[in-house]
């Protein structure tokens, strides 16, 4: 009965999709390989192959050091924070008081946002003098006007990653919830015969139960966080100095306004490398700890 | 402390803690209501109600036309991603050889590359196809850069929620493989439909970054597009009245999505994400 049911002809369903992805991903995609062993400029058709070059250069002048330190702490601060604050948030909501429905809303709505229109409002927030952050401390008797967090080098590239933490913890505590909900009331009931109290029941028996939320969360956000771009091309255009140059950002500028596009390409496939290795070691590890109720 | 005044303490918290996270976007709306004049203490809220701001930012993105646009590229971008990727997850989710383990894992492998790292070959491959000026080259991209996340919750859907034997009776009765899949999974795959419309429709909505690649008539920019014609205004204080005006205009059709349809976005959110 089952080989009536599953022809192998079913794979045409796949085709639309897998002509459309290879065209315009799998193919750009190997292009950049390609290019990453030129001097490629993006626009004349006319290019040399290089070998290694552009790799080297990219080490030895130390710019794929910066932005690669840059992702990385974006994304170890993204993610920990964001998982962090979302499951705590995703324990209160999950209580059993009024309104939880209104919290819950109220946590979602920043995710609604386009990261166009956060990186405005947010860059609003950290102006100094007449900005949020600044007005605030000077009503403690504290001068705001050299508190410039987005211009300052040292603290730049935390608060572009507080504003990505802001604008994605709704969605974790969302998915978190969903994952409590599902943890069973007996299980618990039966902690709390065994004499457990609340810390015990949430460490050995809900956050156990989370690992599913728990992967897809983390996994999202290691992603995202590699990802970053938005905001540091939004609201400090890599800036001061290159303080918030991402990966991204500085693939964006090699190849858009130096028109140096084999050592944008050579950067791509670096950080190709990075993501791959980084999400498999992540997803693998993750799934390794899963437990089902 | 007894549990009364304990429930009190843990809603004036949470209530604290939210207004807080909110107090952004709360004060940009209270800035937006006041007049382009009227730029002192932003903190000072609603201390003014005018839609002088709002006028303003309405003619410069050029409300309708922007509007019209995102429409239409979300609209027909979450469709053919529909229609495309459900399709696509059902043999991988039926057929159990090593194929179909290979375009599950390929498909959603793609998820991890981001698009700023490929635009170039990307713009490229557009040209060389002669499409890459016009208003629906956004399309193509929104389309393809959706179809690993939604091949992904369809497959899973498919294989743990949708019997194999409601289709086994519909052979019996005669039905061809279209009609199998049209007719009887396809309605079943409601919910995730509703959870790929809604998480592709929001980043597709809210894009900024394809439609600035390809879009380059203001007639033909979509919302968030618009809203990069005010870059530059976000660290001059004397414009962000109108700057605030236009960040609610542009997010304003998404939210009032959202107060209909909350349940859906709540719940389309977490489909696939728990197992069970």
């Amino acid at each position: 009965m089952n080989s009536a049911v599953l022809k192998k002809t079913m794979y045409w369903f796949v085709v639309p999709a897998l002509v459309m992805y290879l065209i315009f991903w799998i193919y750009p995609i190997l292009k950049l390989f390609q290019y990453s062993v030129t001097d490629y400029n993006g626009y004349v058709q006319e290019f040399h192959y290089i070998g290694f070059d552009n790799f080297s250069q990219l080490f030895q002048e130390g710019i794929a050091g910066k932005s690669l330190s840059n992702t990385l702490i974006y994304t170890v601060i993204f993610v920990v924070f964001s998982n962090v604050i979302a499951l705590c948030l995703a324990f209160v909501l999950n209580m059993k008081i009024r309104a939880t429905g209104l919290y819950r809303t109220a946590a979602y709505i920043p995710t609604l946002f386009s990261a166009i229109v956060v990186g405005f409002i947010w860059s609003y927030v950290y102006m100094p003098e007449s900005g949020l952050i600044a007005t605030v401390i000077s009503w403690f008797g504290l001068d705001g006007s050299n508190l410039n967090l987005l211009g300052s080098y040292n603290s730049a590239l935390y608060s572009i990653t507080a504003v990505e933490i802001w604008k994605h913890i709704g969605t974790s505590t969302v998915i978190f919830l969903a994952g409590l909900q599902t943890v069973p009331q007996d299980l618990v009931e039966a902690g709390k015969i065994d004499g457990a109290n609340s810390w015990q029941i949430t460490r050995f028996i809900r956050i156990p139960l989370l690992a599913t939320s728990i992967t897809i969360n983390v996994t999202l956000s290691v992603i995202n966080g590699l990802k970053a771009f938005d905001y540091p091309f939004i609201m400090t255009n890599g800036g001061p100095g290159r303080a918030t140059s991402t990966l991204l950002v500085d693939i964006f500028r090699m190849a858009f306004k130096e028109q140096q596009f084999g050592l944008a390409s050579a950067l791509a496939v670096v950080s190709f490398a990075v993501i791959i290795l980084i999400t498999t070691i992540f997803v693998l590890q993750l799934n390794k700890r899963e437990v089902s109720a | 402390m007894n549990p009364a005044a304990k429930k009190t303490m843990i809603h004036v918290g949470i209530s604290i803690l939210l207004l807080v996270n909110l107090l952004p976007l709360i004060i940009a709306l209270s800035s937006s209501f006041r007049s382009i004049k009227n730029m002192a203490n932003p903190l000072r809220l609603f201390n003014e109600f005018t839609m002088e701001s709002y006028r303003a930012a309405f003619t410069r993105m050029h409300f309708p036309q922007a509007l019209l646009n995102s429409l239409l590229l979300t609209v027909i971008s979450v469709v053919v991603v529909v229609l495309f990727t459900s399709m696509a997850a059902y043999p991988i989710a039926r057929l159990n050889n090593r194929l179909s383990k290979f375009l599950y894992l390929f498909f959603l492998s793609g998820l991890v590359v981001p698009s700023q790292m490929v635009i170039i070959p990307i713009v490229q491959t557009m040209q060389g196809l002669h499409i890459s000026g016009s208003q629906y080259t956004p399309i193509l991209m929104f389309i393809t850069c959706s179809i690993p996340f939604s091949s992904f919750l369809y497959t899973g859907f498919i294989k743990s929620s949708v019997p194999l034997e409601v289709e086994e009776s519909a052979l019996i009765d005669g039905a061809g493989l279209l009609r199998r899949f049209w007719q009887i999974v396809f309605p079943l795959l409601l919910p995730v439909t509703v959870s790929v419309v809604i998480t592709q429709g929001v980043w597709i909505w809210n894009d900024y970054f394809f439609n600035m690649i390809f879009i380059t008539k203001t007639a033909e920019s979509p919302l968030p597009l618009a809203m990069l014609g005010f870059l530059g205004d976000q660290t001059n204080p004397t414009a962000w009245n109108v700057l605030f005006a236009a960040c609610f205009l542009c997010a304003l059709p998404l939210l009032a999505i959202f107060a209909f349809l909350q349940k859906f976005f709540i719940g389309g959110l977490t489909v696939g994400s728990v197992k069970g």
